[in-house]
């Protein structure tokens, strides 16, 4: 396993704050690593840490071997960034924000061309080069980065909050290409993002909450980790099921619409166990295997989405106290 | 890396270029002046230069205003650029942050060099007579003059987090600057504080030098006007670099 983001123990602090408390983890080469965390957890601080825009207070980063704070040219050259908010040049086109972004990374002058035209293909925006970026949507723009990230076939491309804001038939399209890209370049993608559902997208998770990682695991080992999935029998006769169900395994069920439902452990291997053996009279039975936002309810005791939109609010009122 | 300052710089060319009303809206400040400052002041201003009239001898330090301005502008631009996100863009790019100074100094001086320029070549149609050759070799001067204040600007601009700050900067940096470097009037009868103050200015070597080319008017020898120039330039290209060379995203 070649190794692509190597961190050991890093920490920032700002006058008051301690934005990042001690973290460690690897990031294999050509996988999908996602950080996943409220706002304000320290996901783009560290992002801007590997990505040499920050020094960080002490530990280790290295990237592709480079030490982070000791080499920051070498590691710009291999890496590409998406930040949260647009950066693009809104009075350019899309092709000479590509073009600026060619030449700045050094990309040889013969293959310029080529890799911009491929680069604005492969997002779909090959018929728009030619437009001023302003006049581009919020997806469009989005994608345009990404594109802008390809265009020196990084390493690794670093992506925050990469579809924050996008309507759900944008962020799909953009999942597509992330995984285009990593099956096509070999691209390694740290992504930081505080949606559950897009987690799942990725390779191995670290969830981040106050500045630590409290736990870094595949999502499906992560909702392993909550255990129980919850299974919805649809019966005519609930209450037989519901005393099979306490007396013979221990677990304890609720009505639900036209049956009952309950949480058991691997559900999938019990319905099974459940069907050849007992054969209850069942119309029905499904299982949910328990979600990312399961997974961070256990680890932290709260709902990210809830904690989400406070985090907004919070900084939402810094921002104004700031301009005021 | 010359490509890439090369690259830099072509990028605001183009947005220059792309955004012609700029170009002229800049030239109503000077004209502004011109006719109503000019005219208005020149049955009663007489200089003690004898030959040109009030008219002319605004051209010189309005060719300098208008450079003081559009450089100044241009630097500003850098805070515009952090607020809707390219500066980060241009901070995570494998550059030297001095390549980015250059271009963004060379761009702002290229702004200032158009724009003088048109104003220069515009200044006889409301009656100014001055030498075009003066003019013409003036043009090096003032764009040397244009490095220097968009280095300061960029010093500026790199403490400055929002664009609320432009009001402040305007007071406090470009119109000391302007109204104390004797682009109004000759330098020689000012009391002695005053004085002290134009002549650390260093807008005030650059109106004296292409007063001096234009209309042959000047108070200090053209060489000393040179080397302050060059000097105040290097000094500030060096700070503006240190400047940016600190700012984190």
């Amino acid at each position: 396993m070649t190794v692509a983001i190597e961190v050991q123990d890093l920490k920032k602090s700002y006058a008051a704050v301690e934005a990042v408390r001690g973290i460690d983890f690897t990031v294999a080469a050509g996988e999908i690593f996602g950080f996943l965390g409220p706002n304000g957890a320290g996901k783009t601080t560290t992002i801007k840490i590997l990505c040499t825009l920050l020094q960080a207070t002490s530990g280790v980063a290295r990237l592709a071997g480079l030490d982070v704070g000791s080499s920051p040219a070498e590691v710009r050259r291999r890496i590409g960034v998406v930040f949260q908010d647009p950066a693009l040049d809104d009075r350019l086109t899309a092709e000479e924000n590509l073009h600026l972004h060619a030449v700045v990374y050094r990309v040889p002058r013969a293959e310029r061309a080529a890799r911009i035209d491929e680069a604005l293909r492969f997002v779909d925006l090959y018929d728009r080069r030619k437009d001023l970026t302003r006049t581009f949507s919020g997806g469009m723009k989005r994608r345009l980065e990404i594109a802008r990230g390809l265009v020196h076939r990084p390493d690794i491309l670093f992506l925050d909050e990469p579809t924050t804001g996008l309507d759900p038939q944008t962020r799909a399209r953009t999942w597509e290409v992330l995984r285009e890209l990593r099956q096509k370049f070999g691209t390694t993608l740290f992504l930081t993002t505080h949606y559950m559902d897009e987690a799942e997208n990725c390779d191995r998770i670290a969830i981040v909450d106050h500045g630590l990682i409290v736990a870094l695991d595949t999502p499906a080992a992560l909702k392993q980790r909550v255990g129980k999935d919850l299974v919805t029998a649809r019966t005519a006769a609930p209450e037989a099921l519901s005393r099979l169900l306490t007396e013979k395994y221990g677990l304890t069920s609720a009505p639900a619409d036209g049956g009952l439902t309950f949480l058991v452990e691997a559900g999938d291997a019990f319905i099974v166990k459940l069907l050849t053996t007992d054969r209850p009279p069942l119309e029905g039975i499904s299982v949910r295997r328990p979600t990312l936002d399961d997974v961070f309810l256990s680890l932290t005791g709260r709902q990210i989405r809830a904690e989400g939109a406070e985090g907004n609010a919070a900084r939402l009122r810094a921002l104004v106290r700031r301009r005021g | 890396m010359i490509e890439v300052v090369y690259a830099l710089w072509r990028r605001d060319m183009i947005k220059l270029l792309r955004d012609r009303r700029q170009l002229v809206t800049s030239l109503t400040r000077p004209f502004l002046w011109l006719l109503a400052f000019g005219f208005g002041l020149r049955a009663s201003v007489r200089l003690p230069t004898g030959g040109a009239d009030f008219v002319s001898f605004l051209v010189p330090g309005l060719a300098a205003m208008t450079v003081l301005f559009a450089s100044m502008f241009a630097a500003i631009s850098i805070v515009w650029e952090r607020e809707f996100g390219f500066l980060k863009e241009l901070l995570v790019a494998p550059v030297p942050r001095g390549a980015i100074v250059a271009a963004k100094i060379l761009a702002g001086s290229a702004t200032a060099l158009i724009e003088t320029s048109l104003m220069l070549v515009l200044a006889p149609l409301v009656g100014a007579r001055f030498s075009p050759w003066g003019a013409l070799a003036s043009l090096p001067l003032l764009t040397v003059f244009g490095m220097t204040v968009n280095a300061l600007g960029i010093v500026v601009a790199a403490r400055m987090k929002s664009f609320e700050g432009f009001g402040s900067v305007v007071n406090f940096v470009i119109q000391p600057v302007f109204f104390l470097s004797g682009a109004l009037y000759p330098i020689a009868g000012l009391p002695r504080g005053l004085r002290a103050v134009v002549l650390v200015n260093p807008m005030s070597y650059t109106v004296d030098a292409v007063r001096g080319l234009c209309i042959g008017h000047h108070s200090f020898p053209l060489a000393l006007d040179a080397v302050v120039i060059l000097g105040s330039a290097i000094v500030f290209g060096a700070l503006a670099t240190r400047a940016f060379r600190k700012m984190e995203a």
